[in-house]
């Protein structure tokens, strides 16, 4: 399931561009490579952030994965019901499982990453 | 994002493509491609439905796992019990005809090449199940100790292997009608699957009085099989069954069709490592051997190596370590509520006062808990006592802002998360 209008990253990152702010998560490719998700370590309100720096830690009953920023930005809000309910992101990754919001620093940034349909493609090649 | 590692073979990197079991086409018709993933050479499944219904079906009701990727050598002929009983270090001796017995096998120098159960079928015919991962080691050690590329005994170096047995991989392609490969059944449920599959009133019968560790032959579904009542669930009812790799497919269908009703589920390596935590169970290269060279006797399987015996290869290195030895595996139970950190391998393990103890070995999420198996200073940690559990860092970011990467002994450290010691093992 890849949804239209999110861009993508390769390590399987949404974004949700509104004006110059980016909503972020994880999608449903890489939800379901992790299983079970029982924790997750969001940032704090306020981080600067260059593309592809460490944003948040998933974990799984597995595994702890990075997610790194799609763009550079600066966190403006998080998603605190992970912190009780990590598993929405099994559930509802692209709507009630969003991590946190970005103030986009470079819009320009936004068109280097996949659009849905390059994403899909992506997937189907892994 | 997920690289996820879980369960895939720490021994090698880069190697060649993984093989299929006998069961590849089970695993892609039962679960998503991307849940099959390689380990020990094989591409296994990591979860079919998910680790925790799979865990919990194994606990109230019934599961059947891949095994087929694990060894079976089968050792036969004049002197193999001999050679077996210098091979392993439980006594072959008291081993009888149709029984089964856990052992393990060392180098001279006692290093765990592997841990393994022996079957004997008679007098000289025995069969080695052996660790995925280590099956050509155990294959490449036997042949050595066979051809005498190996000084056996470091303190007698005339001491010579006894017997000179046949060895013969059984899953190899060209052992053709004697070819066995391991199905895994197990659970509280799993007798009444069994003997749903069977109408020969005898069969039944001795299949409903097989003790745990005793094995027999008879026809299942059609097939030759030997049933044995073995596992690594940590469930007092289970059975591992062996049968020819062709049959493999037809004896899983059969069993997950009738066993569905009676709430059989097919089950990954991720909860095949759940449950085996929770029972206690040792996993090779984690509570055994591994980068702590963890010995039988820190593992508390001491009494599987039977120092009475004159003679078995590492013999001389168990004396000293059974006389002395500093660590222990324990089993510890820690809140696991959505939303607290996994325990994790390497994370410390304190004591009551903050002092660091040792290390976690394996860790599982078991409903709204966690247990881990841990390798602790031998005088420290009794059952019942309090244990802490300092978090090692996750990611790069977390060791910017100061996260530890590794952990000494002795250490005064703040305890993440609370838990406590229980018993070194649990039976369901």
């Amino acid at each position: 399931m890849v949804v239209q209008r999110l861009r993508y990253t390769k390590d399987h990152e949404w974004a949700r561009i509104d004006a110059d702010v980016a909503t972020i998560g994880i999608t449903n490719y890489a939800q379901q490579m992790l299983g079970e998700i029982v924790f997750v370590e969001l940032p704090p309100i306020g981080k600067q952030c260059a593309e592809n720096d460490e944003l948040a830690i998933v974990e799984s009953t597995k595994a702890a994965n990075d997610v790194y920023s799609p763009l550079p930005g600066k966190v403006i809000e998080v998603n605190s019901e992970l912190e009780s309910r990590p598993d929405l992101i099994n559930q509802d990754c692209y709507n009630a499982g969003w991590i946190c919001k970005m103030q986009i620093t470079d819009m320009k940034s936004v068109e280097s990453l996949m659009d849905s349909k390059q994403y899909e493609e992506y997937v189907g090649s892994l | 994002m997920p690289q996820d590692n879980a369960n895939t073979s720490p021994l090698h990197g880069a190697e060649k493509a993984p093989s299929r079991t006998a069961l590849y086409s089970q695993h892609i018709r039962l679960t998503d491609k991307s849940h099959v993933v390689s380990f020990a050479g094989y591409l296994m499944p990591l979860w079919y439905s998910s680790i925790a219904c799979e865990h919990t079906a194994v606990r109230d009701a019934a599961g059947i796992f891949d095994c087929t990727h694990m060894g079976v050598l089968q050792i036969s002929g004049a002197g193999a019990a001999e050679f077996i009983n210098q091979l392993t270090t439980n006594s072959v001796t008291s081993l009888g005809v149709m029984h089964a017995q856990y052992s393990f096998i060392l180098d001279t120098s006692g290093n765990v090449l592997d841990d393994v159960i022996v079957y004997r079928k008679g007098g000289d015919n025995f069969i080695l199940v052996v660790n995925a991962a280590n099956n050509n080691k155990i294959k490449n050690w036997i042949n050595a100790l066979l051809d005498d590329e190996v000084c056996i005994d470091p303190e007698h170096t005339g001491r010579k292997i006894c017997g000179r047995p046949k060895v013969q991989d059984l899953r190899a392609t060209d052992c053709e009608h004697d070819c066995k490969v391991n199905i895994a059944l197990q659970g509280p449920k799993s007798m009444e699957v069994l003997l749903a599959l069977v109408q020969d009133k005898k069969t039944r019968s001795e299949i409903t009085s097989l003790a745990p560790f005793r094995f027999m032959e008879t026809d299942i579904v059609d097939t030759e099989c030997l049933v044995s009542r073995t596992g690594y669930t940590g469930a007092k009812i289970g059975f591992e069954l062996f049968v020819h790799s062709e049959k493999a497919s037809q004896l899983w269908e059969t069993t997950l069709q009738t066993g569905r009703p009676l709430g059989l589920l097919p089950c990954g390596l991720g909860s095949r490592d759940s449950l085996r935590i929770e029972a206690g169970l040792p996993l090779y290269g984690h509570e055994l051997g591994g980068k702590f060279g963890i010995s039988p006797f820190e593992a508390g399987y001491g009494w599987a190596v039977k120092l009475e015996k004159e003679f078995f290869i590492g013999k001389a290195a168990m004396e000293r370590i059974s006389r002395k030895y500093d660590m222990k595996v324990t089993r510890v139970i820690l809140p696991g509520t959505k939303g607290t950190r996994p325990v994790r391998q390497d994370d410390g393990v304190l004591d009551e006062y903050g002092r660091c103890v040792g290390w976690v070995l394996s860790c599982a999420m078991i409903g709204e808990k966690q247990i881990a198996l841990v390798y602790v200073g031998r005088e420290s940690l009794a059952v019942n006592d309090a244990v802490g559990i300092y978090y090692l860092a996750r990611s790069s970011g977390q060791v910017q802002q100061g996260g530890k990467q590794s952990i000494e002994k002795g250490e005064l450290l703040a305890p993440d998360l609370l838990g406590k010691v229980v018993s070194r093992f649990a039976k369901f």
